[in-house]
């Protein structure tokens, strides 16, 4: 019979990564920000090959190209796309290399206090009692305080410093992991799965992280793109405030506050295009994260 | 009835706001604002030798002399002033001078004045180095007083300059505090204390008692705005009638703006690099062109100072840096002060011969040096260093920089903790002895020599040339010898001189103001264009 013809094929099973990745590409503007933040990436990882001037050189600066406007061409040749900073500093060279220390420290500093504070966070969860207590009490503390006034006392305490800056922010924000790794914990250790691998006697620290802590990811990624943009925003304003970065080796945030003081003379573009660079990397994080909040929670199932 | 509400409720409304443009434009006319960019540390005039200070200072207190625009030395309380002897100065003191308290000012002030002022405690910058030469204060007369000096002490009248006088009313050891509360703050000066907001403001009104001309103003609110940015935005838009340190950022564009003016003038600070001599060994802060530890430090080679000091284009730092804010400089004080030696042009860029020295001194492949300075003190400082940063690279002098905050800073220097590092030093005396003696006379904490040559920079020959030129009374053979020290010692490279700033002000467009080489901001120079 002909009746096997008509039996519709299978569907393809989708495999979970399938369906996460459709489910992305559902929202234009996610993946929108999910390519420029693959080419911000891209250029701060090949920034010594792509940017016109190493702008940490001082060597390769001449005060006597200072303040250029965007366009102009030095003694040597080199045009000026965006222009040059009061030391003659590249514009274009100086924002790829400030894009490469802005998402190192913002990705640097969310990952490892993603990792301290998710692993506290866990084990509050599990241990319970006065483990617990303490862990989050801590967290409480920590959160009371504004980020930005803990890291100025840091950075006031340790001085400048790249090395300096990313410490302050593990410091500042590990307690909001802490917090929510302990709130997934909480919900996923009464699962069966949990009580079935407890009852197989299975060593502590392997229920922790082979079997909940997988399942608590969801709401820790989510969190950590969310932190890589406050991360990257906390140093800009750290190096805004000249307590960041050394002044030779300018971030986003110290060459926008360099070119602050010519914003009353008409010299826009030393602050206005790293603004743009900062302003365009982290609303792109931004669209990515929420994007992947919304597709990360089971709860907006569609 | 709701619309008749609302109209005659405009109507009030209109009403109110004439009526108050009224009263503010009665009270404008006659009050002037104005903004300070240091907050002061103090309304005791004794308290803190301080530029800040002294510009408030001189709104409300009078000095026995006091200092014309350009520095030099002119009447104010005492009207004439002579040497009686080689040891004995006899001042006329100005008759009919009343304080704000109504007392009349008399030969008993000043004596009480100058006993007080060695004495005022916590100071962090006393006024006793310009009272520490008198030794001797003769009442002869209600307005005649002599003083006595210990040698030969031809500076006592500028020094003078730099001391407010205080009514003797005040009691023994009047405080601090009451200064600031306002009930001690009774002086002889053009304007009355009214109050004092600490970091924000001093309000103070017209004496009309004063001796001196009559200022223009009724009312002067003192303002402290440490912000550039906002300083001169408060200008434009007409917050502020008056402000001083117009950010050379702007000053170009204000120049064409025609809502304000800007007075400007060559000051008395000298920006210079100090580099270490207090260490044979190695010093912190340099290493060998691969990174590795030296065994001497290359600072006590006149010749590696040298090179360092012509490896740096003080044009190009003037032009692009400073925006033309500021002329090279050479020696101390700018062209046309007393003492300035005119055989001392700024050093000349020249790389070649920089690299030639470096070689010569055993660094022909240079060697690598951090460069300090502060990045909220001087106009520019932290650009100032890099682009030092920038020369010194040039030469193979691998350079790095790092710009501190001014407290920090300050005490590291003190410490001798830099190897080279920017300072600035304003001669408030307007003559060469003074940054002699501060700056590259031997250190000597007893004797008061080289308070603050930080380098600890040390030349006998230049010590007994300094000695010489204090003692000698004749004005015209002192500027001789003057001249002379100022020579050797920049012979020797005892520090890199790079610029003298400009002082700018700037002012609504129908304001004049004289600019003041002291950098102080005065609201009874400040008037409106005729």
């Amino acid at each position: 019979m002909s009746a096997a013809l008509d039996i519709p094929a299978p569907p393809k099973e989708e495999t979970p990564f399938q369906r996460f990745a459709r489910e992305f590409a559902d929202s234009k503007l996610a993946v929108l920000g999910l390519v420029i933040v693959l080419l911000v990436a891209v250029l701060a990882i090949a920034a010594p090959w792509i940017a016109p001037q190493n702008p940490y050189d001082l060597a390769q600066l001449d005060i006597m190209d200072g303040r250029l406007p965007p366009g102009s061409v030095s003694a040597d040749g080199l045009t000026f796309w965006l222009g040059t900073d009061d030391q003659g500093r590249d514009m274009l060279s100086g924002i790829i290399y400030g894009l490469r220390i802005s998402l190192s420290v913002g990705v640097g500093s969310a990952v490892i206090a993603g990792v301290i504070g998710s692993a506290l966070g866990l084990i509050a969860a599990y241990a319970g009692g006065k483990i617990e207590t303490a862990i989050m009490r801590l967290v409480d503390l920590q959160l009371s305080f504004p980020s930005i006034l803990v890291a100025l006392m840091i950075l006031a305490f340790l001085g400048k410093g790249v090395a300096n800056v990313m410490l302050a922010l593990v410091i500042v924000e590990w307690a909001r992991y802490a917090r929510t790794a302990r709130s997934a914990a909480l919900v996923e250790r009464r699962r069966e799965y949990i009580e079935a691998a407890e009852c197989l006697a299975l060593p502590r620290w392997r229920v922790l992280f082979r079997h909940l802590l997988p399942n608590c990811m969801p709401p820790l990624i989510v969190i950590g793109t969310i932190q890589i943009a406050r991360a990257i925003t906390l140093e800009a304003t750290l190096s805004f405030l000249g307590l960041g970065v050394p002044i030779t080796e300018p971030s986003l945030g110290l060459l926008i506050a360099n070119g602050y003081q010519y914003m009353l003379s008409g010299k826009y573009w030393i602050s206005f295009y790293p603004g743009i660079a900062l302003l365009v990397t982290i609303v792109a994080i931004n669209l990515v994260g929420d994007h992947l909040r919304d597709v990360l929670n089971p709860r907006l199932q569609r | 009835m709701v619309v008749r509400y609302q109209a005659a409720m405009r109507g009030a409304v209109v009403a109110g706001c004439l009526v108050g443009a009224a009263a503010m434009n009665g009270a404008a006319a006659q009050t002037l604002t104005m903004a300070s960019s240091a907050p002061i540390t103090s309304v005791d005039p004794h308290y803190h030798t301080f530029t800040p200070n002294a510009s408030l200072d001189a709104h409300l207190f009078d000095s026995l002399l006091d200092m014309d625009a350009q520095s030099r030395p002119v009447a104010a309380l005492a009207e004439s002033w002579k040497l009686v002897d080689e040891r004995t100065w006899e001042l006329k003191l100005r008759q009919g001078v009343k304080f704000h308290n109504g007392a009349a000012f008399t030969a008993e002030d000043v004596a009480y004045t100058l006993d007080r002022v060695p004495r005022v405690p916590n100071s962090p910058g006393s006024f006793a180095i310009y009272t520490k030469p008198i030794v001797g204060v003769e009442i002869v007369d209600p307005h005649t007083i002599r003083l006595r000096t210990a040698g030969i002490y031809p500076l006592v009248p500028i020094d003078l300059t730099q001391v407010a006088i205080i009514p003797h009313g005040l009691g023994k050891d009047p405080a601090t505090e009451d200064f600031n509360s306002g009930k001690n703050a009774i002086g002889t000066g053009p304007f009355r204390f009214v109050s004092y907001k600490p970091g924000d403001r001093v309000e103070m009104d017209r004496f009309d008692g004063y001796w001196g001309k009559k200022p223009y103003w009724q009312h002067v609110s003192f303002r402290i705005i440490p912000n550039d940015g906002a300083r001169t935005a408060a200008l434009l838009s007409g917050d502020i009638g008056f402000i001083e340190a117009v950010p050379t950022t702007d000053a170009a564009r204000l120049r064409t703006d025609k809502r304000v003016h800007l007075a400007e003038t060559v000051s008395l600070r000298i920006i210079f690099l100090t580099l270490d001599q207090s260490r044979d060994g190695p010093t912190p802060f340099i290493t060998g062109p691969n990174g590795e530890k030296l065994d001497r430090n290359p600072l006590k080679d006149h010749r590696v100072r040298e090179a360092l000091s012509i490896a740096i284009n003080r044009p190009a730092i003037v032009e692009r840096v400073m925006e033309g804010a500021a002329i090279p400089a050479g020696q101390f004080l700018p062209p046309g002060s007393y003492s300035y030696a005119p055989d001392l042009p700024p050093p000349a860029y020249d790389a070649a011969r920089a690299k030639k020295l470096l070689a010569e001194a055993g660094f022909p492949n240079g060697f690598r040096i951090t460069l300090h300075g502060p990045n909220d003190r001087y106009v520019n400082d932290a650009k100032i260093i890099q682009s030092i940063g920038q020369m010194w690279t040039r030469i193979g002098v691998q350079t790095s920089v790092e710009g501190i905050t001014w407290s920090n800073y300050i005490a590291r220097a003190n410490k001798q903790e830099f190897s080279a590092y920017l300072l600035g030093w304003g001669s408030s005396s307007g003559e060469a002895s003074n940054p002699l003696r501060s700056l590259v006379a031997t250190f000597d904490a007893a004797k008061g020599r080289g308070a603050v040559n930080r380098g600890r920079y040390s030349n006998p020959q230049l010590d007994a040339l300094i000695d010489k030129a204090v003692t000698t009374a004749d004005d015209a053979a002192r500027e001789k010898v003057l001249q002379q020290a100022t020579k050797l010692a920049m012979d020797d490279v005892a520090f890199i001189p790079l610029h003298n700033q400009k002082n700018i002000w700037g002012m609504r467009s129908d304001l004049t103001y004289i600019a003041r080489a002291d950098e102080q901001s005065r609201a009874q120079d400040v008037r409106p264009v005729q």
